[in-house]
């Protein structure tokens, strides 16, 4: 019995062989996107999920939450206190790790690079267990100067040899210190949010923080790991945060206001492996991926496989004329309903079992390229307990049955007697034609749809990329590493000496440069208003401004002839209490952007020219600095587009300035790039030059975005292929039933190009039909992601009419060389008697 | 009205080629009334097939209205055929999907008249073979006789000169296929040519010439005084 289901099922796939081809072929694209995007998926969701005891490890984040402000963010750093008070308060707490980042200069025979560097404490190896191929995980990190590379690194550092007992300088606060290697990480995979190539023991002498880094709770420079007793879950430690804050935060007297730094702030556990999708993306050490888009992925590949389950559907109802007579002849023979029920599921279990053949071939040849397009370890096994295929067999079965029971049902459904007898199908009813328009329209309104958010998402990326940030980044070079300890004696010099430089317009030093990780906030006040403002903080130098282009809106800029312009409280690195005290009584002048005055409150910029606000330069016992408004600068977009415009206040303060911004001349940038490199190794030798010009550093701020933009297009572009082949069947069979009635009006006269007509018309409806439900979902979905931008673009009717018209034009090409096939068969032919 | 002569059609498949008309001279003249009979297979389809300008002939010259048609292209074909031809059929070929109106109209469709003149002209033909109160049925819900009145109605809306009636009777009882045939020699006398095919002798008694086919050849004509 079985045998002959399938002989009968594989014959009728071969009798019929565009049928079968569009029906495994867009099943099996359906079926290689659905694999493809969820293996994706399973990849995000994957995160740190293979770090061996991830489940009591935990990263300690901070929640920003100011209504007031309309603040509502978080970051993957915590203060350095945070860590210590929690190990202290709760007793759940068993180990907890401080860990910093930093990017010191590497000497190594002679050769001094940079490199990424993470100092923790020894702890940290055991909290989050990253797996050693060499060293003892309980003594590695105990010795201060011990060092951890990876597998790559230490093959690239010291080839060949034993890498255990070497030694690498860094160059920390100014110090060379000596770390001798003392254990081999294995390489990390790419599913992880941490970065490491090179771990250190931390030390609080090689950071060189001041003190209060250590104490204060509002100092964000790294991050807090720690890990819970067996057997407590730390949804027990979530209702007691707000006590713990209150009992160790203690109040401030800012300028008579009283704060706290755990004012709108809670911190809160993290398990490890919900990091990647957490809501907590700021300082991350590897970008974070937004759930919302992991979801859309994982419905864009349902959709998928709908459709081209929906093309079974439909090309199965739309020929069962053509099978009628085998249906009733086998009813005649004495076939039971259920038998035929269960001999058409049998088919389309044969259609999806070969379509996964093919689907898992797609699959096999695209995942590498998908995997490297994506920067992502994806990969496919078939056993085990990751292996996919248990879940490819359940998706055969759910796909064969799901395609194939409505089929089977109206198949089995016809009455032998009048389908013998009049030879005509009568099978064709009203319903079935009705259900597939109604399945071909939400096939369309999901290309459609899927169609104009793919091109709002690209319009998006590629506006970010391209729209104008404020100022000109033509020939904008940023040089980093100017703030480091070494090159400080001969900074100001190395500078003078750069705007020398042929070719160079301007230079200009700052803290918060183009998209680089600083992000300095500091509350101050104003008189009148009781509650402390939070601005963001950055030092320049006077040549900033020309550098980056930007002319003052209101009053001046910083003089270096003016002594009250300077920020700086003193020459000394730690400032004494009478330099202290006679800089709060002379005060300071700042320069403000349009943001800040507008979230001071300060009305026009010229308005706010004159204003004196107050702010903790110096020691909180000294009092706060009066600081007076010299100057209003335009905003400029240095972060992404996603975020809105920082509240900035500009200090002129050269005891810290981190990157230096070389603005060159339009057309000579490369040549004059060498020239300033060549000044910077002459005054610091010791110093790698790492320099990015702006445009370079802004492309690849989006490269993510454009690769994820990139691949739900091409997703998208394959839900259209599959709703077309759809189509294209749906045309063929309908072309094929509609011969007669075709015969008849070209009889009676109809031109080629009226039945051309008759027939494209016929199948734009459903699709014109679906771009009604397809506008308003799309138009929903995009509003809502656009506003996840500070900068966007409008979302104007050229998107949707676009998209509608490209789904109707791709739906008449589709359908139109039936449609004239059939125009040109001869009537005569037509009308031969049934 | 039409020439053949010398006429040949031949269907050929892969292996075999199949001479369904061979050598066939025939004249019929403005106003005639045509019966064309013989047995199953002997060609009158193919022959009122290549009249009727569906079908091409293989060899020889086919003159309708003094014009040679039988090398025409596809389009200048529909146009003679929607101006100067109608078609009655055996099977009918009404269009299930449309109204009795709809599948009448269809005739006029494609002469871009205008949609209140087709409604006039549908309407009055409609009256004229007696279905008018059945306008707005589908095919379906009709008795055959009914039926085959749309299919009469149909073919001459147009008022084609010329129209041909492929065994219009064939599936209808007695009295509905006398109604047809006194329908059709009404139409005659009002001046159109017919050419009919038919396998029931007492139906081509409503001719004025019958013509005898056997085996892709003519093989008798009769014809009958006025």
């Amino acid at each position: 019995m079985l045998q002959n289901y399938l002989i009968t099922g594989l014959r009728a796939l071969s009798r019929n062989r565009a049928f079968a081809l569009i029906n495994i072929l867009g099943l099996a694209i359906g079926m290689a996107a659905c694999i493809l995007l969820l293996l994706f998926v399973r990849y995000e969701m994957s995160y740190d999920q293979w770090l061996p005891g991830h489940d009591r490890a935990f990263q300690v984040q901070t929640f920003n939450n100011d209504p007031e402000n309309g603040r509502n963010d978080a970051m993957q750093m915590s203060a350095y206190a945070v860590g210590r008070a929690l190990k202290k308060d709760f007793p759940e707490v068993e180990k907890v790790a401080y860990v910093g980042q930093g990017r010191p200069v590497v000497l190594q025979n002679g050769v001094a690079t940079t490199a990424p560097v993470l100092m923790a404490d020894p702890d940290f190896i055991d909290i989050v267990q990253l797996p050693l191929v060499l060293g003892d995980r309980s003594t590695a990190m105990k010795d201060p100067f011990s060092l951890l590379l990876t597998e790559s690194e230490a093959a690239r550092r010291f080839p060949g040899v034993n890498p255990i007992g070497k030694t690498l300088s860094m160059v920390r606060n100014g110090k060379t210190i000596d770390y001798h290697v003392t254990g081999i990480l294995k390489d990390l995979p790419k599913n992880t949010h941490l970065a490491v190539t090179m771990l250190v023991p931390y030390s609080m002498s090689a950071v060189g923080q001041p003190e209060a880094f250590y104490t204060r709770f509002g100092w964000n420079g790294g991050y807090n790991y720690l890990r819970l007793r067996p057997g407590v879950s730390f949804a027990d430690l979530a209702p007691r945060m707000a006590a713990w804050e209150k009992r160790n935060i203690a109040p401030q007297n800012f300028g008579g206001a009283m704060v706290s730094e755990g004012d709108n702030v809670d911190w809160k556990l993290t398990p490890l492996a919900d990091i990647h999708l957490g809501k907590a993306d700021g300082a991350a050490l590897v970008p974070t991926n937004d759930p919302k888009a992991i979801a859309t992925f994982a419905l864009v590949a349902l959709l998928i496989l709908a459709m081209a389950c929906i093309n079974i559907t439909n090309l199965s109802t739309a020929r069962a004329g053509q099978r009628a007579r085998e249906v009733a002849l086998r009813k005649v023979m004495g076939a039971s309903r259920r038998q035929l029920i269960v001999q058409f599921l049998g088919e389309s279990l044969v259609v999806a079992v070969l379509a996964m053949l093919v689907a898992l071939a797609i699959v096999e040849l695209s995942l590498p390229l998908l995997s490297k397009f994506l920067n992502a370890d994806l990969s496919m096994q078939y056993l085990g307990a990751q292996g996919v295929l248990l879940p490819v067999i359940a998706l055969v079965l759910g796909v064969g049955v799901l395609a194939g029971l409505y089929p089977a049902f109206v198949l089995s459904r016809f009455d032998p007697a009048p389908v013998l007898k009049s030879n005509r199908s009568g099978s064709d009813t009203q319903g079935s034609g009705r259900l597939r328009s109604l399945l071909v329209v939400a096939q369309f309104a999901v290309s459609i749809a899927l169609t104009i958010c793919t091109a709002v998402v690209a319009a998006q990326t590629f506006y970010a990329r391209s729209a104008d940030a404020g100022y000109n980044r033509d020939g904008l070079l940023q040089v980093t590493g100017i703030g480091r300890k070494q090159i400080t004696p001969v900074a100001d010099s190395l500078v003078d000496a750069v705007a020398r430089v042929p070719g160079v317009i301007g230079v200009g030093r700052t803290t918060i440069g183009v998209n680089t990780d600083s992000k300095i906030n500091t509350t101050v006040r104003i008189s009148g208003n009781p509650r402390p403002i939070e601005l963001g903080n950055y030092n320049v130098d006077t040549g900033f401004f020309g550098a980056m282009g930007l002319s003052p809106i209101a009053g001046r800029l910083f003089d270096r002839a003016n002594p009250r312009d300077d920020g700086r409280v003193s020459l000394a690195e730690q400032p004494g209490e009478a330099e202290q005290l006679a800089f709060a009584a002379r005060g300071m002048n700042i320069v403000l952007n349009v943001e800040a005055v507008r979230k001071l409150g300060f009305g026009t910029p010229a308005q706010a020219i004159g204003k004196t606000i107050s702010l903790a330069a110096v020691d909180e016992k000294y009092g706060l600095v009066p600081a007076t408004v010299i100057g209003v600068v335009p905003d400029v977009r240095l972060r992404s587009f996603r975020d809105p415009y920082e509240p900035i206040m500009y200090i002129y303060d050269r005891s810290y300035l981190s990157e230096m911004i070389v603005r060159m001349k339009a057309g000579e940038a490369g040549g004059v790039r060498d020239r300033v490199q060549a000044v910077w190794q002459r005054y610091a030798p010791q110093v790698p030059f790492e320099a990015q010009f702006a445009d370079d550093i802004v492309r690849a701020q989006y490269d993510a975005d454009e690769a994820r933009a990139t691949t739900f297009a091409a997703f998208a572009g394959l839900a259209i292929v599959v709703a077309c082949l759809g189509l294209y069947g749906l045309a063929s069979f309908t072309a094929e039933r509609r011969t007669r009635e075709i015969g008849i009006r070209k009889v009676l006269g109809a031109r080629d190009r009226d039945i051309v007509r008759l027939l494209v018309w016929q199948f734009s409806r459903p699709v014109l039909i679906a771009n009604i439900i397809a506008w308003p979902v799309a138009w929903w979905l995009m509003r809502d992601w656009l506003n996840g931008f500070s900068a966007r673009i409008d979302l104007g009717p050229q998107w949707f009419i676009g998209a509608g018209a490209m789904a109707a034009l791709i739906a008449a090409a589709t359908i139109i060389g039936h449609a004239l096939k059939v125009a040109r068969s001869s009537p005569a032919l037509a009308l031969r008697y049934e | 009205m039409l020439t053949l002569s010398a006429l040949r059609k031949a269907y050929r498949t892969e292996t075999v080629e199949t001479t369904a008309l061979d050598a066939i001279d025939l004249q019929i003249d403005a106003g005639e009334f045509v019966a064309i009979m013989g047995p199953s297979g002997c060609g009158k389809s193919t022959l009122l097939n290549i009249i009727g300008l569906l079908d091409r002939p293989s060899a020889g010259s086919y003159t309708l209205e003094g014009r040679e048609v039988s090398r025409l292209t596809e389009g200048a074909l529909t146009d003679i055929r929607k101006r100067r031809i109608g078609f009655i059929f055996q099977n009918f070929n009404l269009i299930d999907e449309l109204t009795v109106r709809e599948n009448v109209e269809l005739a006029l469709l494609y002469h871009g008249i205008s949609a209140s003149e087709r409604r006039t002209r549908v309407d009055r033909v409609l009256d004229k073979v007696g279905i008018a109160h059945r306008a707005g049925h589908r095919p379906s819900q009709l008795s055959g006789g009914q039926q085959q009145r749309v299919a009469v109605a149909r073919a001459v809306v147009a008022e084609p000169p010329l129209i041909l009636a492929d065994e219009p009777t064939g599936n209808l009882d007695t009295a509905h296929g006398e109604e047809v045939m006194r329908m059709l020699r009404s139409l005659n006398e009002e001046g159109a040519t017919i050419v009919m095919v038919t396998h029931s002798p007492a139906h081509a008694d409503y001719a004025g010439r019958v013509v005898n086919m056997l085996d892709g050849r003519v093989l008798l004509e009769t014809r009958r005084a006025a």
